[in-house]
């Protein structure tokens, strides 16, 4: 517990907020507003981002008035290896094909945890890809490509 | 950037290796995909995995239908438009990927003659005008009266789709202005006909033809420039209206660059599938024509549908991003 | 007789061999693929809809609609293990089952979930069977106006959701709303904070927020500190079953729950996806211990879970009666019964009764055989729990991966599960509630759109949402929802807000 008499987590989630409702609010002004009868596509939209940047604003403000929390840790190994995960997926599902992506994905993904040593990791890729191609591919029948044209096969 | 070239040089370098190989086998030696650029369960979606499966049988290799849904088909268009141009990837087109996405959208993801090399016309879909049957109006000349007397709007299926266009075609040949209520989809747009929150619903014949035979919508007409078989006692709006003529259509289309003689096999297996009898009478069913095409036939099919559609969609004031 | 006649057709339909087992097929299949984690109802019936193709038309839909009632119970099971909805409805029973689970209770809220929504599930087919036609002819009484009030309705209630600052509640459902709003504007093809990106025209994909702010944050919370002794889940798990407590508990969370489902699952157009959230409002609202929830409150898994289930049984009515879908997963199925040469609409249930009882019926069946299957593997599913966590999340991360792909085969779904995996994190670190976020999603896109057509049909008069009587019943409900989650707020000052946010 600090001393201070403001909560640090708020001001930020008061910022972040704010933040967020700047970006879609400048986001919005190259939209058409309209009337209210021929709404444009930029009515909602704008009339949100100002809801949410009061909002934003009560947060923070309330913020200077309470007594902090600690933060807690942050799993940056987590952040470092788990978010790539999906992404990596993403890039190369089509070119590597299902199987080697896959195979990478959860290779990558295992890496998180400091607890995983190398081998187990190895065995763990191996069989959720095994798994994985058998019933989404060989039994479910989704037209994924087991291996990509990237491979030299 | 990196991770782009990284795979164009790959790609360039496989298919360079690929292909010496791929010359000397007999096309088709794996499984084909045919891209549905709309979701699972819709009128294309339908009609492409009944072609899919017989052409599979004329082929002797699986046609494996994938659906990539997204932006009004474009997203499916154009990632066909990108594939190899070997005829293992090819596209269930329709008129708004080749006809007019590519006149609305101000951001072309493809071209629509350039990219693609047409493969074969494969089924016209007429589109029906309906109303809900409390709005008094019993031919297309009253509901044309009642709309320089009164405001009204129809429902369709989306902005930009051809039933939208229809309807806009409609509009400007009549003289008249009813509002565009788009919906997503042609589900919801249907339902609120049927409880007459909307009065006029441009809309498939098929999906529609329910509705008409139990009494549920009143037809007026439809869009083809002939009655259709199905329903002949519903006039056409040509009758009214000369020269009023939209439907929507679905052809393949394989990227450019692929092998004259690939793209004539694929053709010859388009045409054994629409000849099939199950075919033949599951798409009298849902009132769709079958028009099997050749290659040439669809390409100038193409042109003069862009043709047609390019003064509807300037003087509709349409345009997507 | 008629309806007693009409449900023997059915039942002899339903209960030929053939069809007993494709029935089985499927709520199998869909459990078994719900259960994956990322992986809910919509995704699994894209996969699997093209093996029903080849089968006959009623075998084919029965088997569909076991898919779909089976990955729904899927998708909760894994909302319950390891915080991991794959569907909106999923979304509300992570929030109490998943901390029941923690507590050591999976297997007591897998087992409330089981019979709730059995229970659930026999009464909304009974009412199917009844009052089908009826129902439909109101549900076509809700027009823009009257759809535009209902989710004003659903958004007051959404603040009901949050267990800690109203104000931070607030700001989740606007933030939703924006969210919900990117993609083209349907009025006028204009793409929305796309970035200029074409794969998110049509939207950002709920699976891909929902595997995020969820599932993801979770990860990550849990991968914090790892070097301590704390397990992610009490590793005695205690009573599997419910105890006597528990079921008196259920009891009237699992009524109210069947009664708010089966009506708001009718309504074509979203009515449904608020039916799990409107009853988790109200159970928190009645009870006599409004602070459990989000805590692991029984109520809060048991209405919820009963009232989607209830909703997924109704939102047949509109797609047997009118042939019109009420979400993804009814569009679906009528593209299999247009492949297989039935003409959906009013018209099936005279020229093909076998069809439409035969479908109530082995709706039934299918409710039953999920709980006599599910009651057996909840042994099953809560030692999975056992499973050392460094094992099990590189498992979710891949499945994760592969169910958002499934849906829509777009890579850039996946990207976005990293963004909101990295926004849900920070999220719950400045301590705000994934679950208003994903309510605004939802709904956000119905709210605007329902709004500007109602606009556009009333000549720009906005007098059409009072004027439209049942518009202004919701309006009114909406208000008196509002003053009952505000006044207690004020009355009780901001010191009680303070001490909920810290749990």
């Amino acid at each position: 517990m600090s001393n201070q008499n403001t909560d640090t987590t708020e001001v930020a989630a008061g910022v972040m907020l704010i933040l967020i409702a700047v970006f879609f609010g400048w986001q919005t002004l190259d939209l058409e507003v309209g009337t209210s009868l021929r709404m444009g596509p930029g009515y909602f939209p704008m009339i949100l981002s100002g809801l949410l940047l009061i909002l934003g604003i009560i947060v923070l403000l309330s913020a200077f008035r309470q007594k902090g929390e600690p933060f807690g840790r942050v799993a940056w190994r987590g952040l470092l290896f788990i978010l790539p995960a999906p992404v990596f997926f993403g890039l190369t599902v089509r070119g590597l094909g299902f199987v080697p992506s896959l195979f990478i994905t959860t290779l990558i993904a295992a890496q998180a945890s400091v607890k995983m040593r190398p081998l187990p990791a190895l065995i763990l890729a191996v069989a959720v890809t095994v798994f994985s191609t058998f019933v989404f591919s060989y039994a479910l029948g989704l037209p994924f490509r087991r291996f990509g044209p990237w491979l030299p096969l | 950037m990196t991770i782009k070239l990284t795979r164009r040089l790959l790609l360039g370098a496989t298919l360079a290796l690929g292909f010496a190989g791929a010359a000397l086998a007999e096309f088709p030696d794996r499984p084909v995909t045919l891209v549905i650029p709309f979701a699972a369960g819709g009128s294309t979606d339908v009609v492409g995995r009944i072609v899919a499966d017989k052409m599979s049988a004329a082929l002797g290799q699986q046609v494996i239908v994938q659906n990539v849904g997204g932006a009004g088909g474009s997203l499916g268009a154009g990632q066909v438009a990108k594939a190899d141009p070997d005829g293992y990837t090819i596209l269930m087109g329709t008129v708004a990927t080749h006809a007019l996405n590519p006149l609305i959208l101000k951001q072309k993801p493809y071209d629509p003659v350039a990219d693609f090399a047409p493969v074969s016309l494969l089924v016209l879909v007429p589109n029906v005008l309906a109303v809900n049957p409390e709005l008094p109006v019993n031919n297309v000349q009253e509901l044309i009266d009642l709309a320089k007397k009164e405001p009204l709007s129809y429902a369709s299926s989306g902005n930009g789709t051809p039933l939208h266009l229809s309807g806009a075609l409609f509009n400007s040949m009549a003289g008249i202005e009813i509002t565009h209520i788009p919906y997503k989809g042609s589900g919801p747009a249907l339902t609120d006909v049927l409880g007459n929150q909307v009065p006029i619903i441009f809309d498939n014949l098929p999906s529609t033809s329910g509705h008409l035979k139990s009494g549920k919508l009143k037809a007026l007409g439809v869009t083809t420039a002939e009655r259709a078989p199905s329903f002949p006692d519903i006039p056409a709006i040509a009758e009214t209206l000369p020269g009023y003529e939209t439907y929507s259509w679905n052809a393949l289309f394989a990227p450019a660059g692929t092998p004259p003689e690939v793209v004539t096999k694929l053709n010859e297996a388009a045409k054994t599938a629409m000849a099939d009898p199950d075919v033949i009478k599951q798409m009298d069913g849902f009132s769709t024509t079958i028009v099997a095409s050749s290659p040439e036939e669809l390409a100038e099919h193409v042109k003069a549908e862009m043709a047609k559609w390019e003064p509807v969609v300037r003087e509709a004031n349409v345009s997507l991003d | 007789m008629e309806l007693l006649s009409n449900l023997g057709l059915g039942f002899s339909v339903a209960g030929s061999f053939a069809n007993l087992a494709f029935c089985l097929i499927g709520a199998i299949l869909g459990t078994l693929i719900g259960v994956l984690p990322g992986i809910g109802a919509t995704a699994t019936i894209a996969m699997l809809l093209p093996i029903t193709f080849q089968l006959e038309p009623v075998s084919s839909l029965i088997m569909l609609a076991g898919i779909y009632y089976g990955a729904q119970y899927g998708g909760s099971t894994t909302a319950i293990l390891i915080n991991m909805p794959g569907e909106s409805s999923s979304a509300v029973t992570a929030i109490d089952g998943y901390q029941m689970a923690r507590k050591g209770r999976a297997g007591a809220a897998l087992a409330i979930c089981a019979i709730g929504s059995f229970f659930a599930g026999t009464v909304s087919t009974f009412l199917v069977a009844i009052f089908a036609p009826w129902l439909t002819e109101q549900a076509l009484k809700f027009g823009a106006a009257e759809y535009f009030s209902l989710m004003v309705l659903g958004l007051v209630m959404s603040v009901v959701l949050a267990h800690g600052s109203i104000v931070k509640a607030l700001a989740m459902v606007v933030l939703g709303l924006l969210l919900g709003v990117v993609g083209t504007d349907i009025y006028t093809g204009t793409p929305r904070f796309t970035m200029g990106i074409t794969e998110y025209a049509d939207g950002l994909n709920f699976v891909a927020l929902a595997v995020g702010v969820f599932g993801i944050a979770e990860i990550l919370r849990n991968l914090e500190d790892e070097s301590e002794t704390r397990e992610v889940m009490t590793a005695s798990v205690r009573n599997l079953w419910p105890t006597r407590e528990d079921f008196r508990a259920m009891v009237g969370p699992v009524l109210r729950g069947t009664g708010i489902g089966s009506l708001l699952g009718i309504l074509p157009g979203g009515g449904a996806i608020l039916a799990s959230f409107a009853s988790y409002t109200m159970e928190k609202k009645i009870s006599k211990n409004p602070q459990e929830f989000g805590k692991g409150a029984i109520a809060g898994v048991a209405g919820p879970e009963s009232a989607n289930n209830a909703g997924a049984q109704t939102s047949f009515i509109p797609l047997l009666t009118l042939g019109i879908p009420a979400n993804p997963v009814m569009a679906l199925m009528i593209g299999a019964m247009i492949i297989q040469g039935i003409v959906p609409g009013p018209s099936v249930v005279t020229d093909q009764p076998e069809l439409f009882w035969g479908i109530i019926a082995s709706m039934w069946i299918g409710n039953l055989m999920l709980v006599v299957l599910n009651l057996p593997l909840i042994g099953l599913w809560v030692k999975l729990l056992t499973v050392p966590y460094y094992i099990l999340f590189p498992i979710i991360m891949a499945m994760c991966s592969i169910g958002v792909y499934s849906v829509a085969s777009n890579t850039f779904d996946l990207y976005a599960v990293a963004f909101f995996g990295l926004l849900g994190y920070l999220m719950s670190k400045l301590r705000f509630e994934p679950a208003p976020l994903l309510l605004g999603f939802v709904l956000g896109p119905l709210l605007e759109e329902n709004l500007r057509r109602a606009m556009i049909l009333s000549r720009g008069d906005a007098t059409t949402f009072v004027t439209r009587p049942i518009s202004l019943t919701l309006l009114l409900m909406s208000l008196g929802v509002l003053v009952l989650v505000l006044l207690p707020a004020i009355r009780k000052g901001r010191d009680e807000v303070f001490v909920e946010s810290e749990g």
